[in-house]
């Protein structure tokens, strides 16, 4: 079992963040941040290096989660980005990069499933599990899955 | 032929003679507006014109004789129409023409204007015969049909655009109850976990373990109808199996083997949450009671679109049934009567060894 990732939370809603850091931690892994804006993102340090980060599309300030994102794979290339939303409509057809989305309501089953699995696909590259149902992945995090390079 | 003779009869009589041709006479006498011009004079003026024309005219026969035509023409009068009638002229061919025209007094009326040219035995043009028709109310009623036309079409435009906006709005309202339902589901589950975690008393623990399994269900359940093209029904076979995936993947029990076999199944939309609380109570006491104490075993799931009733049945292979006697669960009396509410049935069987939950329901065609 694929255990201690670092994970970065990105949720304005505070209960939301506490709940999703809960089950992180449930999972074995350890979350290294939690912020609520783009700003708040902008501020982390570079030294910080998810490797998987939960990111909400709607967040504080007006500031949105695609734009999280992007910035996230250009500061850390590396790091796997999943959308947790109930917009799963506004996320384009690319993902801004992203590699998939889980939509909300979530169920616990469904995020320990899609959980395990990107832990999985981060650490043991090339031996994946099935697909979890609660859990989309862009194209590119499929090709990835395909050959191995998650 | 007599018809020719009597025309150089009125040729011969210089117009305006002949008073004992009774062709002359009829169209002297006829109600329908008529003129005579003679295209070798000057300015091709009128050399006659019968009573009916002069009472359309509204001038006398002095003031007629002599002069073209156009001075019927006013300022309304369509300059195009009358250069098609300028061109009927000098091309010597007949035309059928509707024209906007002056009365001496000013009046205006709608003309249906007939010309046509007159040729001798040479085929010389002669003259030109000319009768006119008020069509006034024709034209005007026309007019009034096509007002009313392009009201009518303006009205419609305008409440197609009234009802647009209506459903647009309506649109708007339901995706953002439908986004507020999420956010609140969202937020029940999430107090719910975290209520869990601060629990000491492993009982309680438990027990609300099973709220949060309920309400995550009917999370499922309502994330997949949403995201479900068609909003009237619900396939609870692909719900199934991915509830069965996600229930036993995220118990952590690698010792429990699953094997699924869900065809589609839709049902009403209506009783899409009924139908996914039943399906999650038996998958979770089949993992707490059938596999109980880290007992292993195989879970199997069957979703069969029948003929007539569709079928979900679940299987353990574990103790069987008098596992099912619990006294404090309120998992059996949940099922029993949420597939009452969704007309379906709950039967319970012996597996040898384990049990079966079999749920029969009508299915949506």
């Amino acid at each position: 079992m694929p255990s201690d990732l670092r994970v970065l939370i990105v949720e304005d809603e505070m209960l939301l963040a506490m709940d999703i850091e809960a089950l992180v931690e449930d999972c074995g892994h350890q979350v290294s941040a939690q912020v609520a804006s783009l700003d708040e993102f902008e501020e982390l340090p570079s030294e910080l290096e998810p490797q998987l980060a939960f990111v909400d599309v709607h967040l504080a300030q007006g500031s949105s989660g695609l734009d999280v994102c992007r910035r996230t794979t250009a500061r850390w290339p590396r790091c796997l980005v999943v959308f947790l939303t109930a917009n799963v409509s506004k996320i384009p057809a690319d993902y801004c990069g992203g590699h998939g989305v889980i939509a909300k309501p979530f169920s616990q089953s469904g995020m320990v499933t899609a959980i395990d699995f990107l832990a999985d696909a981060i650490s043991c590259p090339g031996v994946t599990k099935p697909r979890p149902a609660a859990l989309t992945a862009s194209p590119k995090f499929e090709q990835m899955l395909q050959v191995g390079q998650a | 032929m007599k018809q020719r003779d009597d025309w150089h009869l009125t040729d011969a009589l210089n117009y305006e003679h002949g008073r004992g041709d009774p062709f002359a006479a009829a169209v002297r006498a006829t109600r329908m507006p008529m003129v005579i011009t003679d295209p070798a004079q000057d300015d091709n003026p009128i050399v006659f014109c019968n009573v009916a024309f002069q009472k359309l005219s509204g001038y006398d026969r002095s003031e007629i004789i002599g002069r073209n035509c156009r001075f019927l023409q006013g300022p309304q009068t369509d300059p195009e129409a009358v250069a098609k009638v300028r061109a009927a002229i000098e091309e010597g061919h007949d035309i059928d023409i509707d024209l906007l025209n002056y009365r001496k007094d000013g009046s205006t009326f709608w003309n249906a204007l007939y010309l046509s040219p007159v040729r001798d035995n040479d085929g010389k043009i002669r003259f030109f015969f000319a009768s006119q028709l008020d069509v006034t109310d024709r034209v005007e009623a026309q007019e009034i049909v096509d007002q009313q036309k392009k009201l009518v079409e303006q009205e419609v435009e305008r409440r197609t655009a009234d009802l647009r906006a209506a459903l647009e709005a309506k649109t708007i309202l339901l995706h953002e109850v439908d986004h507020r339902v999420k956010n609140n589901l969202t937020m029940i589950g999430s107090l719910l976990r975290l209520q869990v975690r601060a629990i000491d008393d492993p009982a309680i623990a438990t027990k609300l373990d099973s709220m949060l399994e309920r309400v995550d269900a009917l999370a499922v359940v309502h994330r997949q109808l949403y995201q479900s093209s068609d909003i009237a029904k619900f396939d609870i076979g692909s719900f199934t199996e991915n509830l069965t995936h996600d229930v036993v993947g995220s118990s952590g029990r690698t010792d429990i083997a699953v094997e699924v076999d869900a065809q589609p199944l839709f049902v009403d939309a209506a009783h899409a949450s009924a139908l996914g609380l039943i399906v999650n109570e038996i998958l979770f006491n089949a993992i707490k009671h059938g596999f109980a104490n880290g007992r292993s075993g195989t879970l199997s799931v069957l979703v069969d679109n029948g003929e007539e009733r569709g079928v979900i049945k679940i299987c353990d292979d574990g103790p069987g049934l008098p596992s099912l006697q619990r006294t404090k669960s309120i998992g059996t009396a949940l099922i029993t009567r949420l597939a009452r509410q969704a007309g379906a049935e709950a039967t319970w069987s012996d597996n040898q060894p384990g049990t079966c939950v079999t749920i029969t329901f009508p299915a949506k065609d």
